[in-house]
């Protein structure tokens, strides 16, 4: 489903050039439960970011469903992001001034769902992450935990086979945490291919399988 | 554009409608201050015209002098007068002539309705109206051509002489004193804006046929010719040759410049179109200076605005929006915020331009009023003014939106 081959992403800051990542290569089949592992500055918001089609690599090639993702040009890739593939920061990045429903219903609205479509989807999507009293309220007015719900209630809004999470517990408190991994893995057992980093151990036991990334590289798995 | 992303781009308007407000004040404020500063100048300068025209058109005066230079053995520093019969000697001999008027006058007392005032007392002929624009009063009249001819004791005076002598009253038919000689007024004239003039405001002068007027002032001098051209361009030309013929008359040197003199409109009308275009240029740079400013403050502003947004547009982006979306919001929402400012500034300054317009203004004196309270609405200013700021506008505010929505959306998510 997910098959890069030797990317490489390098950064030009002024005459100095930094490369963040050195030719990783993996795969990563339909319904699997990835985590990715590696010490800070190793690479992995880059390679997630990659992986999402929110940033493009230097070098190498990404293959999503057997298609070049090189190929696609700047609308392709947005709707790659809308309906293929949900995307959880860390620092959540929902618009400020929308409400927990419109941060929601904003995917759908880009897919140019109607409207009876959109209502039916937030309202399953809010109570599924137990927010739908909370819907008019602003992300200043929600917890951290709570902003994060609606984070991933809406990478989820398009349906996306794929989910990507960038540390989505990072910025929570351990009860906080529990509640996005327990949404995640009931997400992964309905069938969804997920791909997340994190810092956890314990939390990354609870996937298939741990990539680890060491200054760029894929650490070989017999050495993990 | 499906029909619920308008909705959509209305509500985020709405939401964002506190942060705009700055720049929508900015645009209302500079569309304000510059239609009024340039309704206020065109006002000014279609009142400057008016008042300048209010010494008839085209006209070329001529007065008596001294000879500066000797001439066939007289000596210079000789008197030279200008008599009646001048009139018909250069009207005879200069086809370019149009219509040529002559006037004497004398300062003298005058008493009517118990009241006695000193006034200058003109004698002149019924075309002098046609060349000094004297509009009679409702029920009143100038002189005409049959009280010339006849010398019948006949006057129009200025509105401020009837004022002076009758208050109120209805003054057509009552009769003045001067010199003992009863005179009937024929007419009052008009109030009118003048600030050109050569013996005090025309609202002062009281006017007698010319025959008339020898019966009180026997001295038979001209104080002055006046001559309308047939075309304004042979004016310099009618000069030269009334001074050539009166030099011939009086015996002169036709290159004396001091024996005879002339007051001429036309030369003056020139300089005055330069104070015209003067004022306008003035106004103008005012204007663009004012504009400038404005532009600068509100393409900073709406900049400022643009940045602070590539995060959400980064944001829109990661979801799956479209490079169009972005585009698309960011034009509407220019747009709109662009002509609420404008469109409020335009109503505010029209309606000031027309609440200043009513209030009535007195041609009595030469007021200040009479040039501050007429501005003048250009619909052509607000619109080069429109085309102006619209432009700068949407072009600080188009180059952060199209830079975010062209990179890949991580630039625009890092921005904090
Ligand atoms: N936009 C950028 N410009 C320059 N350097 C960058 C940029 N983004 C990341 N880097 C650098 O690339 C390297 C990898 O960064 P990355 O964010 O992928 O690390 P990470 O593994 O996610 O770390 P962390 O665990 O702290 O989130 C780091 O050295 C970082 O400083
Ligand atoms: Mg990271």
């Amino acid at each position: 489903m997910i098959e890069l081959q030797g990317i490489t992403k390098i950064y030009k800051m002024g005459s100095q050039t930094l490369e963040a990542l050195r030719g990783v290569s993996l795969k990563i089949g339909k319904g699997e439960f990835i985590s990715i592992m590696g010490p800070s500055g190793s690479g992995k918001s880059t390679l997630m970011n990659i992986v999402g089609c929110l940033d493009t690599p230097t070098g190498g090639r990404y293959f999503l469903d057997g298609k070049n993702v090189a190929g696609l040009t700047f609308d392709q890739l947005a709707a790659v992001r809308n309906r293929k593939i949900g995307f959880v920061f860390q620092n959540f990045n929902l618009l400020p001034y929308s409400t927990a429903w419109e941060n929601i219903e904003l995917p759908m609205l880009f897919d140019g769902k109607n409207h009876r479509k959109r209502k039916e989807r937030v309202t399953e999507l809010l109570q599924a992450v137990g927010l739908y009293d909370w819907r008019e309220h602003r992300p200043s007015e929600l917890s951290g935990g709570q902003q994060q719900r609606i984070a991933l209630a809406r990478s989820l809004a398009n349906d996306p086979p794929i989910l990507l999470a960038d540390e989505p517990t990072g910025n929570l408190d351990s009860k906080s945490g529990q509640e996005i991994m327990d949404i995640l893995m009931r997400l992964w057992k309905e069938g969804r291919t997920i791909v997340m980093v994190t810092h956890n151990d314990e939390i990354a036991a609870k996937s298939q399988r741990v990539i680890r990334l060491f200054d760029g590289q894929v650490v070989p798995e017999r050495t993990a | 554009m499906n029909a619920t992303l308008p909705r959509f781009f209305w509500n985020e308007y709405r939401k964002r409608r506190k942060k705009t407000a700055l720049i929508t004040f900015a645009l209302f404020w500079g569309t304000l201050s510059i239609l009024l500063l340039m309704s206020f100048g065109s006002g000014i300068t279609t009142q400057f015209k008016v008042a300048f025209s209010g010494l008839g058109e085209t006209l070329i005066m001529v007065y008596g002098g001294q000879t500066s230079l000797p001439f066939e053995g007289l000596a210079k520093g000789r008197r030279i007068q200008l008599y009646p019969e001048d009139i018909d000697y250069l009207k005879e001999r200069i086809p370019e002539i149009g219509r040529i008027v002559p006037e004497s006058y004398t300062y003298l007392q005058v008493s009517a309705n118990g009241k006695e005032i000193n006034r200058n007392i003109h004698g002149t002929t019924d075309e002098f109206s046609l060349l000094r624009t004297q509009i009679p009063q409702m029920g009143g009249r100038f002189l005409d051509a049959d009280d010339v001819a006849q010398g019948r004791k006949v006057a129009f005076i200025g509105w401020q002489v009837a004022k002076d002598l009758f208050g109120g009253a209805e003054v057509v038919g009552r009769e003045i004193v001067i010199n003992r000689i009863p005179f009937t007024v024929i007419g009052v004239l008009k109030e009118k804006t003048q600030n050109s003039m050569y013996n005090g405001p025309d609202a002062e002068q009281i006017y007698l046929p010319i025959n008339a007027y020898r019966q009180i002032d026997n001295s038979r001098r001209l104080n002055q010719i006046h001559i309308q051209p047939r075309e304004a361009s042979q004016s310099k030309l009618i000069e030269s040759r009334v001074r050539t013929l009166l030099g011939r008359k009086y015996r002169f040197s036709p290159d004396d410049t001091y024996a005879v003199s002339f007051w001429n409109t036309i030369e003056n009308a020139q300089e005055s179109e330069a104070i015209f275009k003067g004022i306008e240029t003035f106004l103008g740079l005012v204007g663009a200076l004012t504009l400038l400013i404005g532009a600068v403050g509100v393409t900073n502003l709406m900049y400022a605005v643009a940045k602070e947004r590539t995060k959400e547009i980064g944001i829109k982006l990661a979801i799956g929006a479209r490079r169009r979306v972005i585009v698309q919001q960011f034009l509407l929402e220019t747009l709109f915020i662009f002509a609420k400012g404008t469109f409020w500034g335009f109503v505010t300054a029209f309606n000031i331009v027309h609440l200043i317009r009513l209030i009535p203004v007195s041609y009595d004196s030469i007021g200040i009023q009479s040039y501050l309270l007429r501005p003048e609405f250009s619909l052509q200013i607000f619109l080069t003014n429109m085309v102006i700021v619209g432009i700068l506008v949407f072009l600080s505010g188009i180059f952060p939106a199209l830079r975010a929505a062209k990179s890949d959306p991580i630039e625009s998510l890092r921005y904090e």
